[in-house]
């Protein structure tokens, strides 16, 4: 029997991976798609306590959330593409200054 | 039925999400991810969220990670820029953070009983379930997201120009 608890931890455990990818990678594409972890594991809290509550809310939430993704991408891919046209590196321990 | 399937989808979940992390090539980062992705929206089919489940295969699948995969080969990041990263010295501190997060989660869980006995509702997240409920109670929300993907356009557009007006001499570092 899967409860609330299973999709509780499994989403648990997707954004611990994700967290990980995010504090320790210095390569900035990794960081983004460790983002990309982190907003999949909250969306399957968002779906699972939709279903299990018997509302709807959760899954809008869901869609906002890949909306908000899906522009936070387009913006952070574009400076990594500046950024390695710039410094020609993606790590980010290349980025020290904050205005070039 | 609906075990086995729970267990088998997010089995794949975590071991692509852990490929996401851990993978050297970017190129698999990507494609992990992609496999991520899918493992997710047969999660959200099993919960019947069958909208969501389908948004999340077209924009992400479809759209972001094809993004994702055309900024990796644009890059042309040969075996130099990669091989040279020194390794993060605080590695080990990221996989801490990680393990206490995951533990004080199940703590988190075991105290909260009543996720364990609370039973599925019958909601089906159908395109038309979704959509009355959208054009109605969260209209506003919606018509705001379409004015965040207007500001992220001219977001990208002045990047983009700063960049073909200053980007001639690319080797200034």
């Amino acid at each position: 029997m899967i409860t609330l608890g299973n999709y509780l931890a499994l989403s648990g455990i997707i954004f611990s991976i994700g967290l990980m990818g995010v504090v320790t990678s210095r390569n900035v594409l990794k960081v983004l798609l460790s983002l990309e972890l982190l907003l999949a594991a909250s969306n399957i809290s968002f779906v699972a306590f939709s279903k299990f509550n018997g509302d709807y809310a959760g899954q809008l939430i869901v869609f906002f959330v890949i909306l908000v993704a899906a522009a936070e991408v387009a913006i952070g891919l574009a400076i990594v593409v500046l950024m390695y046209r710039r410094l020609s590196t993606i790590q980010a321990d290349e980025l020290r200054t904050m205005k070039w | 039925m609906s075990p086995f399937f729970f267990y088998l989808f997010a089995a794949i979940l975590i071991f692509a999400s852990l490929s996401v992390v851990l993978a050297r090539n970017p190129l698999y980062n990507v494609l992990s991810l992609v496999v991520a992705i899918f493992a997710l929206s047969c999660l959200f089919v099993i919960l019947e969220a069958f909208f969501v489940g389908m948004i999340l295969l077209l924009v992400y699948a479809g759209a972001v990670l094809v993004f994702f995969l055309f900024v990796v080969m644009c890059l042309n990041l040969n075996s130099l820029t990669l091989t040279t990263a020194a390794q993060s010295r605080f590695r080990w501190l990221g996989a801490l953070a990680g393990l206490m997060f995951t533990s004080s989660f199940f703590l988190a869980f075991k105290s909260f009983i009543k996720a364990q006995t609370m039973d599925a509702s019958s909601i089906r997240g159908t395109i038309e379930a979704i959509g009355k409920i959208l054009f109605t109670d969260y209209l506003l929300p919606f018509e705001l997201t379409s004015l965040l993907l207007m500001i992220a356009i001219f977001g990208i557009v002045s990047l983009a120009q700063g960049a073909l007006s200053t980007g001639k001499d690319t080797d200034n570092s």
